[in-house]
């Protein structure tokens, strides 16, 4: 393309956009919405998945040491725990630990709490061992379930199991609202652009009359398509950013048991790819629909 | 410069507008096509700058064949070809001196020259006053002046008008005439379809009559020939 031609690209999509003013935001509004949705869509998986491995991560294995076990032995347990298969860690709380634990949660009433239980401590050394991954805690607990030196092994039993069945349903749910709304936005803007080229065809038809090659009609729509797309896609991003980062805090300071992704890698990773959908969207979305009508 | 050799064209619906038309026209001709309503006149021209393709039969332009040609190349057919539009088929959203320069903007032509070229055309129809207007803000004798800046303004080797004074007032028709007159005298082909029979009778032209789908006449000086 000469640099006669690129100029006149540049001012036939100016003179467009200045003839055409509801026209140019009635598409900058469709990306726009559309990239918001989609937007929210991402940040919505990206924390539902984020959820479901923070609940899973909290599943854990207690398991209780028979009180006539020595420390020593106790110890020796721990290594072979360490370094069974699917163990992710183990934390050791001795009887002593434990009773000063307990003795905390009771506050004032806890104060001497040994000589009160008559100089004996009557709690076992108890082993907290997490799962590399959830789904194995039960055969993990049945394995535990053969040392001898362990008295019971506990690990909420039928609680995990529905937990699972949550986080499993939280994921699906994630990854079905960005494709259903993801399909919507595409189906949006594409009427949208369709009406635009639609409205048009009549120009189309009288530029390819006059002798103007595909190409020629084809630049100014495809400039056009991407500014106003970049023009969507920057809303877009300052309000789904400034939305977000508004929703997160609100969620973390009234509901602080839900954990809630504020990692500056997603954001702006999400915030990139809406510019550049947005851009795309815009331009490949205009040639596209250009075609049927160009042949005159 | 333009050959048809038994042509037809029948449209989906059946409707025969031309057939078995032959018919050759030379560089620097200038002929009326005259003829009923509906007698095939508008498909005529509208196969020889390829916005229809003929059912059967052969159209060539300049030694080049319109049937096979391809569809990139079409636009360079264009280009050579000025059309007066019966409909006009002015750009919208476009000024009047933009509409005109449409026509240079295609052949890559730099801005200024666009702009002088196209305020020299629209002198000759008579426009300079309304250069910046807009074609809904025009009376339709002069939105037919704007496409017919818009044929002559890249100096075609073909031009062709389907109607152009249909919507004027004999004295702009006349002005009209002169135009194309002047035009055909530089060497440009015209060919012309119309129903003024007074222009027709004084020209003094090589007249072509079509007759549903058929030649009906073809002669050299010739008049009307119908009774109106």
């Amino acid at each position: 393309m000469s640099f006669s031609s690129a100029k006149y690209v540049l001012r036939e999509t100016l003179s467009s956009v200045k003839r055409n003013p509801w026209l140019s935001i009635a598409s900058v509004m469709t990306v726009m919405v559309s990239l918001i949705i989609l937007g929210f869509s991402a940040f919505f998986l990206a924390n539902t998945s984020n959820m479901a491995q923070s609940f899973e991560s909290q599943v854990e294995i207690s398991a209780f040491v028979h009180t006539n076990v020595p420390e020593t032995q106790v110890e020796a347990l721990e290594t072979k725990i360490k370094a069974m298969p699917g163990v992710a860690s183990v934390v050791l709380v001795t009887k002593k630990e434990g009773l000063a634990q307990f003795g905390q949660s009771l506050g004032k009433a806890g104060g001497n709490l040994v000589s009160d239980l008559g100089g004996t401590n009557p709690l076992p050394d108890k082993f907290t061992i997490k799962a590399a991954d959830p789904r194995r805690v039960k055969t993990l607990a049945a394995q535990l379930q053969q040392f001898t030196e362990l008295k019971s092994v506990r690990y909420g039993q039928g609680v995990v199991d529905r937990l699972l069945q949550f986080t499993r349903w939280l994921r699906w749910m994630g990854a079905g609202v960005i494709i259903a709304f993801g399909a919507a936005a595409v189906v949006l803007i594409s009427i949208n652009i369709k009406m635009n080229v639609f409205s048009r065809r009549r120009e189309i038809q009288i530029m390819k009359l006059v002798g103007a090659s595909n190409w020629f009609i084809r630049w100014p729509f495809l400039v056009e398509g991407l500014f106003l797309g970049l023009a969507g896609g920057i809303l877009a991003t300052v309000l789904v950013g400034t939305g977000y980062n508004w929703l997160a805090g609100y969620v973390s300071s009234t509901l602080a048991f839900l954990p809630v992704v504020r990692s500056a890698w997603l954001f702006w990773q999400v915030q990139t790819t809406l510019l550049v959908l947005g851009m795309v969207i815009g331009a490949a979305g205009s040639a596209l629909s250009l075609r049927k009508f160009l042949n005159v | 410069m333009i050959q048809l050799t038994n042509v037809s064209k029948i449209y989906p619906n059946g409707a025969k507008a031309l057939v078995d038309v032959s018919l050759r026209i030379g560089k620097g001709e200038f002929v009326f096509l005259v003829g009923p309503s509906g007698a095939g006149k508008s498909t005529l021209i509208r196969l020889l700058y390829r916005e229809e393709h003929p059912s059967r039969g052969l159209v060539s332009f300049n030694g080049q064949n319109l049937v096979r040609m391809k569809e990139r190349e079409v636009p360079f057919l264009r280009r050579k070809i000025g059309v007066i539009f019966q409909d006009f088929k002015l750009l919208p959203r476009k000024t009047v001196r933009e509409n005109v320069g449409f026509a240079l903007e295609v052949l890559g032509l730099q801005r200024h020259e666009v702009e002088v070229r196209a305020e020299k055309a629209l002198e000759l129809v008579g426009l300079t006053k309304k250069l910046k207007a807009f074609p809904h803000e025009l009376s339709g004798g002069e939105q037919q002046r704007v496409c017919v800046a818009r044929a002559i303004v890249n100096d075609p080797a073909l031009l062709m008008a389907d109607e152009p004074t249909g919507n004027l007032d004999p004295d702009t028709s006349w002005e009209i005439m002169d135009l194309l007159h002047n035009i055909n005298k530089k060497g440009t082909t015209v060919v012309m379809a119309t129903h003024a029979k007074d222009i027709v009778d004084q020209m003094k032209k090589r007249v072509v009559a079509i007759e549903q789908g058929r030649i009906a006449r073809d002669d050299e000086k010739g008049g009307y020939g119908y009774e109106l």
